[in-house]
C-alpha cells in the first residue's frame, strides 16, 4: 500500500526528469506511460484499499527525532489521489492529440518535452500533497504544484501568458504564507510537523493555526480576496486549464483544508463561521461574475471557483458536526473533478476543432461533432447537479448536511438557502448556453470544424462516463 | 612635568598635525605632514614605554618609525609622482566647518571613554579619548575629500588612531598582532595606491565624484 | 579532549603554497597556463579532502588545536571551513572553464591568468585564517586580509567600472574594518585586566571561559564596534554599499566566492564576539542589535532586487537579503534560530555560487548582464536556462531546494521567540523577493532569445561544477544528512554555550 502511494509520487517525477532527458521525439510517449503508471498505483491502491480499508501513517524522513515528512492513507488520500492520477493520465493522453501542430487556436511546434515534463511533476506534486502526513509536507507540495502550474501557464511564453503566470503564483504565494506561519507555529507549540499535532493546541492555537491555514487555502483554491489569478490562468494550454485550474491543483486548497479539519478532533466553531461565511460571499461573487462572461473557459473559471466554495462550505458547516457535510464535500471533491475536467476538454475539443471558444459563435455543435456536444451535455449537467449525474449526489449531500446544522444555527441556514438559490441560479444559466450553444444548426465556425482526433474522443468518453459513475466510488469508500 | 602630562600634550599634538593633514589643499605636502604626525606618534610610544616601563613599545616605536614615518608617505609620494599631483579639486567643508567637526569629534571620543574603568588606563583617558577622536578625523577625511590619494591618506590616519588605542590599550599583546595588524595596513595602502593609480590611468583623474558607473 | 591539529596548518599551508606557484607561474611563457590550471586543481582538490578530514575530526573529537592555541577549529569553525572548502573547491573548477574563455577572448592575458590564480588561493588562503584563528586580532587580520587578498580579483579586468567596484570595496570595507579593530582593542584590553596573561587574554577559548568577569559596559560599546565593522564586510545594510558593485564587477566565479563565502567569514567573526557578549551581558542586547540590522537588510535589499535589470546586482543584493535573514535568525536566537542561521549560510552559499556560475555561463553566451537582453535561454543554452531556473527559484526560497527548509526554520524561530508580527513582515519582504525572481525566470528562460547568439550550452567544463551545485542544491532540500545536522547542533549548542 505505502508503495502504491509513493509510486504515485515517485514515478511521475521520474518520467518528469525522463521527459527532459530523452530526444524530444519520445516525449508524448514517455509522458504518457508514465502518467499511465501512476495510474495504475493510484488504482490499485483505490483497489487495495477498498478491499481492506486499513488507515494508517508512516513517518518516512525524520531528522533529529523529528518527522519532516510522512505518509498517510485513509479515504481521503486515496480517493483524491485516484483522481489527480486518473485524470492526470487521460490529460496526457489528450494532450498527445491537443499539443499538436494541427491544433486550430494554438499550433504546438515546440516544447512539448517542457510541457510533460511539468505535467508529469505536477502529477507527482500533487499526489504528494495528497499523502502528506505532515504540515511541512503539505506546505513542500503545496509549493510544488505552484510551480508546475505556474510553468504550465506560461507555456506559451508570451508576454500575456507570463504576466498571468506570474500572478497565479505571487498571489498563490502570497496566501501560501499563512501555511508558513501555521507550520511554524504548530512545530513551535507542539515541536511536531504532523498534521495531528494540530490536536494538541490550545483552542486560542487551532484558531491561530487555522486561520493561516484557510488563508493559504483561499489562495490555492480562488476564493474571495485571492480569486483573481484562476481566470487570467486560462491562458494556459486548455489541458493544463482542464486539469490543474479546474480538477486538481484549485483542490489542494480544499484538500488541505480537509485533511486539517480531519485530523484536528475538536476545531473551534468560528473557524467554521469564518469559512462558511467566506465560502458564501465567494459563491456570490462568482456567480455575478458568470454573466458577462462570453470566453468559455473564463465562464469556466467562474464556475470553478463558485463550486470550490461549495466545498468549502461543506468542510466549514462539517466543522459544527455534521459527518454528511464533510462526505458531501469529499463527494464533490471527487466528482466535480470529472465534471470540470470533461467540460474544459470539451473547450479545449471545441478550440482545437474550430478555432475558437467565444460562446456566442459556437452553436449546433451536437449537429457537427456530436462526441464534443454530447460532453458539453454532460458537463453542464452534472456541474449544476442533475440527477443522475454525480454532482446532483454531492451536493444533495451538502444540502442535508447543511439543513441538519441549520436547524441549531439560523445564519447556516440562511448561508444554505443562498447556496440553493445560487445552485438553481446557475443552473438557468448554463442551460441558456447549452440551448444556444449545443442544439440548432451550426454556426459557421462550427460548420468548418475539423475531425476530432481519436484520443480527444477517447477521453472526452470516458469522462462522461465517470460522470454519471463516479458518485458510486466515492459513496462505495466513504460508507 | 609628569609623564602623563608629556603623554597628553603630545596626543594634542597629534590631533593639530591630522588636522593639517586633513585641511592641506595640495596632497604631496599632505603626505609629508603624515610623516611628520607618525613620528609624534612614535613619540608617544616612545613616552609610554619610558613612563609605563612597557617595554614592548620600543620595538613598537621602531617599527613604527619605519613603516610610518619612512615607508608609508614614500609610497604615497611615488604614487603622487606616477599621476603628477594634480592637486586636490576642492573639499566638501571649509576649513572652520571641518574644525568644529573635530572639536565635535573630541567631544564624542570623551564621552566613549567616559565609561571605561580599567585600571591601567585611567590616567590617560584624555589621551585615549584624543586616539579615538583621530580615529574619527580620518573618516571624515575620507569622507569629504574628493581626491583619492587623500582618502589613503585619510585611511591612514584612522590608523593611526587605531593605533594608538593599541598602544594605550594593548602594548603588551605578542608582537605577532602588531606584526599582523601593519602588515595589513602596510598591503592596504599598497593595494589602494594601485588601484589608485589605475583608475587614474583610464579616468584620467583622480577625482572620486568622476566614480558615477555604478549605481543603484 | 583537544587533538593536536597539524592539519590545520595543512589545511593554511596548502592554499598559501599554491598561491605563490601561480604567481611563479607568469615566468613561465607559454606553458603557464597548463601549469596554472594543474597547480590551481590540485589545489583546490586537496583542499576539499583536508576540509572533509578536519571535519570529521572535529566531529570526532569536539575540536582541534594547532600552534599552541593560535588556531583552533570547534563545530561552529568547522561549519564555515567546510563553506570555504566546499565552495573553494566547485568555484575552483567553474574558474578553470571561466578563465579560459576569458583568456581566448582577450579578456585577460597570461600574466593576468597568473594573477587571477595567485589571488584565488591567497583569497581562500585569507578566509581559512579567519576562521581559525583563535587569537582575536588575527582573525581581524585576517578579515582585512580577505579585503587585500579579493581587491585585485575584483578589478582583474581593469575596465573603469571594475576598478571603481575595486576601489570602494577596498576603501570602505578597510574603513569598516578598522572599527571592528577598535571592538577588539576593547575585548582585549578588558580581558586583559581579568586574565592577566598578554597571551592567553587574546585567545578566543581564553575569553569565553572568563565572559563573565567582563566589564558590561565595555563589552556593549566593544560589541556595537565589531557589528558596525565586520557588518561592512558582513555586507549588513546600511554598510552593504560596497557589496553590489563589488559583486557584480568581478568574474563570476569571485563574484560567487565573494557572496557566498567571504560574507560567512565576516559573520562568523561576528559570532565569535556574540558568543563572548551574550555570555558577558546576556544576549538581549547583541540579538536585539542584530535583528534589527537584519531585518532592515532584508527589506531593503528587498526592493532593491525587485528593481535591478542587471543579473548580477540583483543577486548581489539578493546577498544582502540572505545576509539579513542570518543575522535575523542569529537574532532570534535559540537552539532553532542559531541552528536555521547556520544552516541558511550553507543554503545561501550553495544556491548563490550556483546563481553565479550560471550567470558567468549566461555572460559568455550573451555577453552582457543585461536583462533586458538576456531572453529565450530556453532556446539558447536548455541545461543552463534549467540550471538558472532552478537557482533562481531556490534563491526566491521556493521548494524542493533547501534554502526553503532554512527559511521556514528561521520563521519558526521568530515564532519560538514571539515575534509573530515580524516574521510576517519577514515573510512578506521575501515575497517581493520570490516575484522578482520568479519575474527573472518568466524573463530571461522564456521568450525569443536576440539574434546574434548561437545556440548550444556552453562547455562540459563550465556545466559540470554548476551540476555538482544543483545536486547540493536539491540534496539538501529534500533531506539533512545526519554528520551535517550532528555538526549544525554542535555548532549551535557552541553559540548558546560557549564551548
Amino acid at each position: 500500500m505505502l508503495w502504491y502511494a509513493l509510486g504515485s509520487i515517485l514515478v511521475p517525477a521520474i518520467g518528469s526528469l525522463l521527459v527532459l532527458l530523452l530526444p524530444e521525439r519520445h516525449a508524448k510517449k514517455v509522458g504518457q506511460l508514465f502518467s499511465f503508471l501512476a495510474f495504475v498505483c493510484g488504482l490499485l491502491l483505490l483497489v487495495g484499499f477498498a478491499a481492506d480499508r486499513a488507515s494508517f501513517t508512516r513517518d518516512l524522513v525524520t531528522i533529529g527525532g523529528i518527522s519532516f515528512y510522512g505518509v498517510t492513507i485513509d479515504a481521503l488520500s486515496v480517493l483524491v489521489n485516484f483522481i489527480v492520477v486518473f485524470i492526470g493520465w487521460l490529460i496526457c493522453t489528450y494532450s498527445a492529440g491537443y499539443m499538436s501542430p494541427e491544433n486550430r487556436e494554438h499550433p504546438i511546434k515546440e516544447g512539448v518535452p517542457r510541457f510533460y515534463a511539468f505535467m508529469l511533476l505536477f502529477i507527482g506534486s500533487m499526489a504528494g500533497v495528497v499523502f502528506s502526513s505532515t504540515l511541512l509536507g503539505l506546505l513542500f507540495f503545496f509549493e510544488m504544484t505552484g510551480l508546475c502550474s505556474w510553468g504550465l501557464i506560461g507555456f506559451y511564453g508570451d508576454q500575456k501568458s507570463r504576466k498571468s503566470a506570474l500572478l497565479a503564483i505571487v498571489l498563490t504565494h502570497a496566501a501560501a504564507l499563512g501555511l508558513y506561519v501555521a507550520t511554524a507555529y504548530v512545530f513551535v507549540n507542539t515541536g511536531s510537523f504532523s498534521v495531528n499535532a494540530l490536536n494538541e493546541l490550545t483552542d486560542t492555537g487551532k484558531i491561530i493555526a487555522f486561520i493561516g491555514i484557510l488563508i493559504a487555502c483561499w489562495g490555492k483554491s480562488a476564493q474571495f480576496p485571492f480569486q483573481s489569478w484562476l481566470p487570467e490562468a486560462m491562458v494556459a494550454p486548455t489541458p493544463v486549464s482542464a486539469y490543474l485550474h479546474a480538477a486538481s491543483m484549485v483542490k489542494v486548497g480544499v484538500y488541505i483544508f480537509a485533511r486539517t479539519v480531519l485530523a484536528t478532533g475538536a476545531v473551534p466553531q468560528v473557524i467554521g463561521l469564518i469559512g462558511a461565511i467566506m465560502a458564501v460571499v465567494t459563491m456570490i461573487y462568482g456567480f455575478i461574475m458568470y454573466f458577462p462572461q462570453e470566453d468559455m473557459k473564463r465562464l469556466l473559471a467562474y464556475s470553478t471557483i463558485t463550486q470550490l466554495s461549495y466545498i468549502f462550505l461543506a468542510i466549514s458547516i462539517s466543522i459544527y458536526g455534521s459527518k454528511m457535510a464533510f462526505n458531501g464535500a469529499v463527494a464533490h471533491i471527487f466528482n466535480h473533478a470529472f465534471a470540470k475536467g470533461l467540460f474544459f476538454l470539451v473547450a479545449g475539443a471545441l478550440a482545437y476543432t474550430t478555432g475558437t471558444r467565444l460562446l456566442p459563435m459556437l452553436k449546433g455543435i451536437l449537429n457537427k461533432i456530436p462526441v464534443v456536444g454530447l460532453g458539453f451535455i454532460a458537463a453542464a449537467v452534472a456541474i449544476t447537479g442533475v440527477p443522475p449525474f454525480n454532482g446532483f449526489f454531492s451536493k444533495f449531500m451538502i444540502f442535508v448536511g447543511g439543513f441538519e446544522i441549520g436547524k441549531l444555527y439560523p445564519l447556516i441556514l440562511v448561508l444554505i438557502i443562498v447556496t440553493i438559490l445560487e445552485s438553481v441560479g446557475s443552473f438557468i444559466w448554463f442551460l441558456k448556453w447549452l440551448g444556444a450553444s449545443v442544439l440548432g444548426a451550426p454556426s459557421e465556425p462550427v460548420a468548418g470544424a475539423s475531425q476530432v482526433p481519436f484520443a480527444i474522443s477517447l477521453v472526452l468518453a470516458i469522462l462522461m462516463v465517470m460522470t454519471l459513475i463516479s458518485q458510486y466510488i466515492v459513496l462505495t469508500l466513504l460508507s | 612635568m609628569t609623564g602623563v602630562q608629556i603623554i597628553n600634550a603630545l596626543a594634542v599634538l597629534l590631533i593639530i598635525t591630522s588636522l593639517m593633514v586633513v585641511e592641506t589643499r595640495r596632497p604631496h605636502l599632505s603626505a609629508h605632514l603624515y610623516s611628520l604626525q607618525s613620528f609624534v606618534l612614535v613619540l608617544i610610544f616612545l613616552c609610554l614605554a619610558v613612563f609605563m616601563k612597557a617595554t614592548p613599545l620600543y620595538i613598537w616605536s621602531i617599527t613604527a618609525l619605519i613603516t610610518k614615518v619612512i615607508l608609508v608617505p614614500y609610497l604615497i609620494i611615488k604614487a603622487l609622482e606616477k599621476v603628477g599631483d594634480p592637486g586636490e579639486p576642492g573639499a566638501l567643508l571649509s576649513p572652520a566647518s571641518s574644525l568644529l567637526l573635530a572639536a565635535l569629534f573630541i567631544g564624542l571620543a570623551f564621552l566613549i571613554v567616559t565609561p571605561f574603568h580599567m585600571q591601567a588606563i585611567l590616567k590617560l583617558k584624555p589621551a585615549l579619548a584624543v586616539s579615538i577622536a583621530h580615529f574619527l578625523l580620518g573618516l571624515l577625511c575620507i569622507l569629504t575629500r574628493r581626491n583619492a590619494l587623500k582618502q589613503i591618506l585619510g585611511y591612514c590616519l584612522m590608523e593611526n588612531g587605531s593605533h594608538l588605542t593599541l598602544a594605550f590599550m594593548a602594548y603588551n599583546a605578542p608582537e605577532t598582532v602588531e606584526i599582523g595588524i601593519l602588515t595589513d595596513a602596510i598591503f592596504a595602502v599598497v593595494i589602494m595606491s594601485v588601484i589608485a593609480i589605475s583608475l587614474f590611468r583610464v579616468l584620467g583623474t583622480l577625482d572620486t565624484d568622476k566614480l558615477t558607473l555604478l549605481k543603484g | 579532549m583537544q587533538v593536536s591539529g597539524n592539519l590545520l596548518v595543512w589545511l593554511l599551508v596548502i592554499p598559501f603554497v599554491v598561491s605563490l606557484l601561480a604567481f611563479w607561474a607568469r615566468t613561465l611563457g607559454a606553458g603557464a597556463r597548463r601549469f596554472l590550471e594543474a597547480v590551481h586543481l590540485i589545489g583546490i582538490t586537496l583542499l576539499l579532502v583536508l576540509t572533509l578530514w578536519v571535519i570529521k575530526l572535529v566531529l570526532i573529537n569536539g575540536s582541534l588545536l594547532a600552534l599552541s592555541g593560535w588556531f583552533y577549529a570547534d563545530k561552529l569553525a568547522a561549519v564555515f571551513v567546510l563553506v570555504i572548502g566546499l565552495m573553494g573547491f566547485l568555484n575552483g573548477l567553474y574558474s578553470i572553464g571561466y578563465m579560459r574563455h576569458d583568456l581566448v577572448t582577450g579578456e585577460v592575458d597570461r600574466k593576468g591568468l597568473s594573477t587571477y590564480y595567485g589571488f584565488f588561493h591567497l583569497f581562500l588562503f585569507t578566509m581559512i585564517f579567519t576562521v581559525l584563528s583563535n587569537n582575536i586580532a588575527l582573525m581581524w587580520v585576517g578579515v582585512e586580509a580577505t579585503t587585500l587578498g579579493s581587491a585585485f580579483l575584483v578589478g582583474l579586468y581593469g575596465h573603469k567600472s571594475s576598478l571603481e567596484a575595486a576601489w570602494k570595496y577596498v576603501l570602505i570595507c578597510s574603513v569598516g574594518v578598522a572599527f571592528a579593530l577598535y571592538g577588539t582593542i576593547l575585548v582585549y584590553s578588558n580581558s586583559f585586566s581579568v586574565v592577566q596573561n598578554a597571551h592567553d587574554s587574546m585567545l578566543w577559548t581564553e575569553i569565553v571561559k572568563h565572559a563573565r568577569l567582563l566589564d558590561p559596559m565595555v563589552m556593549k560599546l566593544a560589541f556595537v564596534f565589531i557589528l558596525i565593522g565586520f557588518g561592512t564586510k558582513a555586507g549588513l545594510f546600511p554598510m552593504h554599499a560596497w557589496l553590489p558593485d563589488a559583486h557584480s564587477e568581478a568574474p563570476s566565479p569571485v563574484s560567487s566566492l565573494l557572496s557566498g563565502v567571504l560574507l560567512k567569514c565576516a559573520l562568523f567573526a561576528i559570532i565569535r564576539y556574540y558568543i563572548v557578549v551574550g555570555k558577558a551581558i546576556g544576549s538581549a542586547f547583541p540579538s536585539t542589535l542584530l535583528l534589527i540590522f537584519g531585518v532592515l537588510s532584508i527589506a531593503f535589499a528587498a526592493f532593491f532586487i525587485f528593481s535591478q535589470r542587471d543579473i548580477k546586482r540583483m543577486l548581489a543584493y539578493s546577498s544582502v537579503e540572505n545576509v539579513g535573514i542570518i543575522a535575523t535568525g542569529l537574532g532570534l536566537g535559540g537552539p532553532l534560530g542559531i541552528f536555521a542561521a547556520l544552516f541558511h549560510a550553507i543554503n545561501h552559499s550553495i544556491a548563490k555560487s550556483l546563481m553565479f556560475c550560471t550567470s558567468g555561463n549566461i555572460l559568455i553566451k550573451y555577453g552582457t548582464r543585461d536583462l533586458d537582453v538576456i531572453k529565450g535561454m530556453l532556446k539558447v543554452a536548455p541545461f543552463t536556462a534549467f540550471l538558472l531556473g532552478s537557482g533562481a527559484l531556490a534563491v526566491a526560497g521556493s521548494p524542493p531546494f533547501n534554502v526553503f527548509i532554512s527559511e521556514l526554520l528561521t520563521v519558526t524561530a521568530g515564532l519560538n521567540s514571539g515575534y509573530l508580527w515580524l516574521m510576517i513582515l519577514c515573510l512578506l519582504f521575501l515575497l517581493v523577493v520570490f516575484a522578482a525572481f520568479l519575474r527573472l525566470i518568466g524573463e530571461a528562460v522564456f521568450g525569443s532569445p536576440p539574434e546574434n547568439v548561437t545556440r548550444g550550452d556552453v562547455s562540459f567544463i563550465t556545466i559540470l561544477p554548476i551540476f555538482l551545485l544543483f545536486i547540493l542544491m536539491f540534496g539538501l532540500g529534500v533531506y539533512i544528512p545526519s554528520p551535517l545536522s550532528d555538526l549544525l547542533k554542535g555548532a549551535a549548542d557552541i553559540v548558546l554555550s560557549g564551548l
